[in-house]
């Protein structure tokens, strides 16, 4: 299984040769990718606070840990946010699966090797960055709390 | 019904429906998500983006006339050409595009009522085609500093207790949201507002299908509840101008307002100068205060 890096360097490279309208058009393909919200996190939306308040646009994001301690994030991005819902759908397929404290080393420079950060301008990509630091340290609780 | 004062500056999604081939028009979408325009546009429309092609990259102001007249030649604008936007969130940034090319003296600007979220509600279709036109011919005027305002003129109206708007939310506003934990872009060093403000947050201008609210509803706002005077000199800011030019749009426009200024500097520069004042709270506070 391809680890947290492996599978960002894959979508990195993706995006490398793209000029910016397909850089964002790859992004909307990745934002058809993320999932619904399944009964279960419907129900958590309503009764837990887990909306990015930093976020314009409604982020909800859940950063969770298998009883195996392996990674999984689960996020809802409002429709008229497809550049977000976009990068929350790469970084929830790149942690999925993956061991907690591998997943929550994301690192901060993943717009700026996707060429994105250019493309969206210093303030959007600070919003993304945002993002970035919200699930690593979502996932860095987690690894503390877990049995080693 | 009672009319806007420059009613033939909104036009219907029905109207641009109707010009989509016309040769004199452009549309022009301009978002806070740049991925919409990608993911389906109005058919013909061009994206300008109000920070890749509308803000300097080393100084923080807009692009010079130089580069102002090389973006709208690119895009097929001319000067006679009439310049349709509209956009996302209400057209927040789709009246920003609109004020930068008042900025450079642009003739015949308009807002597609409503933007994409009408659009989308009428039942329009959306295209993602790649869209291009002939270079254009352009010459900007100098910038028309009467639609904008920059700190020290801010200050000296601030002082003088002249009309001043803040657009942003009540919480903002009162200087309860400014500690933003991993969010720099926030960054103001202190949070509140400027004094003798008044807070008329940017929604209340619009419905919930993102048209404008009727000038009946505008005037009962402006005019009756907060008695401002048509005639009086108005600033209007937010955080980083976009949202009071939304509202500078409605004052100007809607209501026939002589003599709007945006301040584009907005929280983002005043909060973070030194020497300048803020009042905290609910109240516009005292302008006694300010001493400039």
């Amino acid at each position: 299984m391809p680890s947290v890096q492996e599978r960002l360097d894959s979508v990195i490279a993706e995006f490398a040769d793209l000029d910016g309208r397909e850089k964002l058009q790859l992004l909307v393909d990745f934002a058809k990718g993320l999932p619904p919200l399944t009964a279960e996190y419907q129900a958590r939306k309503a009764a837990e606070d887990r909306r990015v308040h930093e976020c314009q646009t409604p982020v909800f994001l859940w950063m969770e840990a298998d009883d195996d301690g392996k990674a999984r994030l689960v996020a809802e991005v409002a429709p008229e946010a497809p550049t977000v819902k976009g990068f929350v759908a790469i970084l929830a397929e790149a942690v999925a699966g993956r061991p907690l404290a591998e997943a929550a080393a994301l690192g901060d420079d993943i717009l700026e090797r996707m060429g994105l950060a250019d493309v969206l301008g210093m303030m959007r990509a600070r919003g993304l960055h945002t993002i970035t630091s919200r699930v690593r340290k979502g996932l860095l609780e987690h690894a503390a709390s877990a049995p080693s | 019904m009672a009319e806007y004062a420059h009613p033939d500056v909104l036009v219907s999604t029905e109207w641009v429906a109707g010009h989509l081939h016309d040769p004199t028009v452009r549309i022009v979408e301009s978002d806070e998500d740049r991925a919409l325009y990608v993911q389906g546009h109005v058919p013909g429309a061009v994206e300008i983006d109000w920070i890749t092609d509308l803000q300097d990259a080393l100084c923080r102001d807009y692009i010079d006339k130089a580069a102002f007249e090389k973006l709208c030649a690119e895009r097929g604008i001319s000067n006679d050409t009439t310049v349709v936007f509209y956009g996302d969130k209400s057209n927040w940034w789709a009246c920003y595009a609109f004020w930068v090319f008042k900025l450079y003296g642009h003739k015949d600007c308009r807002i597609m009522n409503g933007g994409r979220k009408k659009w989308e509600l009428d039942g329009r279709p959306w295209s993602s085609e790649r869209v291009s036109y002939p270079r254009a011919h352009y010459t900007a005027s100098e910038q028309d500093g009467s639609i904008r305002a920059l700190r020290d003129e801010v200050l000296k109206h601030c002082k003088a207790g002249k009309q001043l708007l803040d657009v942003r939310s009540p919480e903002e506003y009162r200087g309860e949201r400014m500690h933003m934990p991993d969010y720099p872009n926030e960054g103001a060093c202190r949070g509140g507002h400027v004094p003798g403000a008044v807070n008329v947050p940017w929604p209340m201008n619009c419905n919930d299908d993102g048209t404008f609210k009727s000038v009946k509803e505008l005037e009962k706002l402006y005019i009756k509840e907060l008695k401002m005077k048509r005639r009086s000199p108005t600033i209007a800011y937010c955080r980083i101008g976009e949202r009071s030019s939304l509202t500078w749009f409605v004052l100007t426009y809607l209501l026939g307002f002589g003599n709007v200024k945006n301040y584009d500097g907005s929280w983002l520069e005043w909060g973070n100068c030194v020497r300048v004042p803020i009042a905290k709270g609910p109240e516009p506070g005292p302008i006694a205060a300010v001493s400039a």
